[in-house]
């Protein structure tokens, strides 16, 4: 069966939009140069496009040629949108997703369903007031995504999704595990069951909020923006109505210096500030994670997992469960205190990577999550990991000496440095920080266990900051066992385990201080049990 | 299977081919010829800065010194090396072992292999070596290399690493 869809008409709009966000900076600063003189002075600009755009412009707005050219700039962007969305096309061919574009260029793209790692959408308020909505493809190769489809009708989107989630379980290709077999008969059978695995009620939200302080990056964000407007001045002495004047706190320093304690005023002022901004802070924090992740859902559709969050950008979340690289869990000292954990997981490809510089949280399948429910949310999401069954073998009984030699070392030379340059009387906090090192170093490696079994392989790190690395046998690429001129003085070794999600540090699948025989053990079992299975991306 | 060669998947450890060892002492000589004439001409121009004839007596013995002792052990790292190398190939995968002082053996099972590249410079072309490189879809050790193989070996490792056509998704 043939059948085409193309753009939705408003992707016109937002390819516009797209490239005036591009613009915006100078675009802001265009606008603010060019208030600058009322009445116009009428000068002429001389030869160039601002004679003539001046002439549309009202009265007390005036442009220099340079100004006129960068608007200028925003004609091929236009006919560029146009030729796109009257060129674009998408087509379901037996098993492919075929994406036509282009006009003097043409490109035809086949994707596989096979290939296919995850489809996201992404729902800003606009999107959602012309019901459309962005759309990502990812396959495993590369960094980038396979295609940005900017817009589609969600009619069109649920129909893709449809489309590809139903070929891929009908196989493409053929099941790669007998592992495999039963789950994709029983997805084969339409209509697949949706069932919810975590939603997260907007108490919940409020908790992570306050756990997580995301207030603190709006704060500096509102406030670099205040400095770069020359805005900041006015602002302090409007909220603060002139108690606090950006020379306070060099007063209170100045004075201080000088062995004077600052007026009590001065003082409380500065601590009502302080205390009031925490609030705020967190407050803030609060809010923003209302409204990124409400109505947070996890929900599991046949073989897939579906994500669904956010108050004005609406994010849907798409992905195969046999695509999962890595499950990681994590738990901060404040979330341990009121029982709760995150849980992410990673794809192969562009999931997790930094995009446009900053990091997309797309990849976080459970924000906060109850520890108690956390093992059986990780059965949903992995089948194989059984978090109970889990048998966790510490490392080296030696290994806290192996480890504290380089952190000492670390922390002995500045310390040295400090001794130096203050002399014998700043020993107390020097004392302090090489005690805080050597008990950090003592109970991280308490904590730091692994476990493997037939059928994943896992680490578990940190004393303050808890994580727990799951990694199933049939990801794994390639084993490493390394020997270090320390192991091999202390008959250790180590075992790295890579997979197609390790980009991230903390992801990664190093198991350092085993006991030689260990170490080798571990190596070949896991070499042994990643050649028996194939690997599906 | 040829019976002039035996199997190349033979689940033994190999050591690389012997003839790496004097290809890499020629990529050790032209290495130090290269820091030596350099070396040699930064020694002479911080002779030239100082003016004095009494800084040469010391700058041309230390430099002799500290150049022969490099130039030896780049002379001899080559045979070390290669006593701490080798490879395995059996049915499953291949196993590649390396390095003096921090040792490492890598494991990458047949399945995992996503496709491989067999290259040979000129120089290696003058030994009759080459190198393997074998991609897999991990990311810290997405390019595993295997350098001073003989270069038919080279090709019948790939060979016997390239996927079949059992039913792989990529």
């Amino acid at each position: 069966m043939l059948s085409e869809h193309r753009l939705h008409p408003a992707s016109i709009l937002f390819a516009l939009a797209g490239s005036l966000k591009a613009f915006a900076l100078p675009a802001l600063l265009l606008f603010f140069s060019s208030l600058r003189s009322s009445p116009p002075t009428g000068a002429d600009p001389g030869w160039g496009p601002g004679r003539w755009v001046n002439r549309w412009l009202p009265g007390n707005f005036e442009l220099d040629n340079w100004q006129a050219w960068l608007l200028l700039l925003l004609i091929p962007a236009t006919i560029g949108a146009i030729v796109h969305f009257m060129t674009f096309r998408i087509r379901y061919e037996g098993g492919e997703l075929v994406i036509r574009s282009g006009l003097l260029f043409r490109n035809e793209r086949h994707v596989p369903y096979a290939r296919i790692q995850n489809l996201d959408a992404t729902r800003t308020v606009m999107h959602r007031l012309f019901g459309v909505a962005e759309v990502r493809i990812e396959t495993g190769g590369g960094s980038e995504p396979e295609a940005r489809i900017s817009v589609l009708h969600m009619t069109v989107f649920e129909e893709m999704r449809r489309r590809i989630f139903e070929g891929r379980a009908r196989g493409g290709l053929a099941p790669a595990t007998t592992a495999d077999v039963p789950q994709a008969l029983e997805v084969a059978e339409p209509p697949a069951e949706s069932q919810t695995l975590l939603h997260l009620p907007v108490r919940e939200l409020l908790l992570l909020g306050l756990l997580e302080n995301r207030g603190l990056l709006l704060i500096a964000a509102a406030y670099g923006a205040l400095w770069e407007t020359g805005l900041q001045g006015w602002f302090w002495e409007r909220v603060t109505s002139g108690l606090y004047a950006p020379g306070l706190l060099r007063d209170a320093a100045r004075q201080l210096g000088e062995g004077q304690l600052p007026p009590l005023w001065q003082i409380g002022v500065m601590a009502g500030g302080f205390a009031g901004l925490l609030v705020v802070v967190r407050a803030l924090s609060m809010l923003w994670a209302w409204a990124a992740l409400y109505d947070f859902r996890l929900a599991r559709v046949g073989d897939g997992l579906r994500a669904e969050y956010g108050l004005l950008t609406r994010v849907t979340i798409t992905l195969p469960r046999a695509r999962i690289q890595t499950v990681s869990l994590r738990e901060s000292p404040l979330q341990r205190l009121v029982g709760r954990m995150s849980m992410q997981v990673e794809t192969a490809g562009g999931a997790g990577r930094p995009e446009d510089g900053r990091k997309r949280p797309r990849e976080r399948l459970a924000p906060i999550i109850r520890t108690i429910d956390v093992p059986a949310l990780v059965r949903q999401v992995m089948p194989q990991a059984d978090l109970g069954a889990l048998d966790w073998t510490p490392v080296h009984p030696r290994a806290f000496g192996r480890a504290v030699k380089p952190m000492l070392l670390l922390s002995g030379v500045p310390s040295l440095v400090v001794l130096g340059l203050v002399g014998w009387q700043a020993w107390p906090p020097v004392a302090a920080v090489m005690a805080i090192t050597v008990l950090l170093t003592r109970q991280q490696v308490r904590r730091l266990a692994w476990a493997s079994n037939d059928d994943v392989v896992a680490l578990r790190r940190g004393w303050l900051w808890r994580s727990v690395t799951i990694t199933p046998v049939a990801k794994i690429q390639t084993v490493t066992a390394t020997e270090s001129p320390f192991d091999r003085r202390a008959a250790m070794a180590g075992v790295q385990v890579d997979t197609a999600s390790g980009r991230e540090l903390s992801q990664r699948l190093h198991i350092p201080y085993l006991a030689r025989d260990t170490a080798q053990a571990l190596f070949a079992r896991l070499s042994a049990q990643a050649a028996q299975t194939t690997f599906r991306w | 299977m040829d019976p002039t060669f035996p199997a190349i998947a033979d689940g033994v450890d190999h050591p690389l081919d012997p003839r790496y060892v004097p290809l890499q002492r020629l990529r050790a000589f032209i290495g130090s010829a290269v820091l030596g004439l350099a070396s040699f001409a930064g020694m002479v121009a911080l002779w030239v800065q100082t003016g004095r004839l009494l800084a040469g007596l010391v700058l041309v013995p230390l430099w002799l010194v500290l150049f022969s002792a490099v130039a030896w052990q780049m002379r001899r790292w080559p045979a070390i090396a290669y006593r701490h190398a080798s490879y395995r190939v059996d049915d499953l995968g291949i196993e590649i072992r390396r390095g003096v002082y921090f040792r490492e053996v890598t494991s990458v099972p047949r399945s995992r292999v996503q496709h491989t590249d067999v290259s040979q410079g000129p120089l290696e072309r003058r030994f009759g070596l080459g190198t393997l490189v074998i991609h897999t879809a991990g990311t810290a050790h997405s390019e595993v290399t295997v350098a001073g193989l003989d270069h038919t070996v080279a090709g019948r490792i790939r060979d016997h690493l390239l996927p079949g056509t059992k039913g792989d998704a990529v």
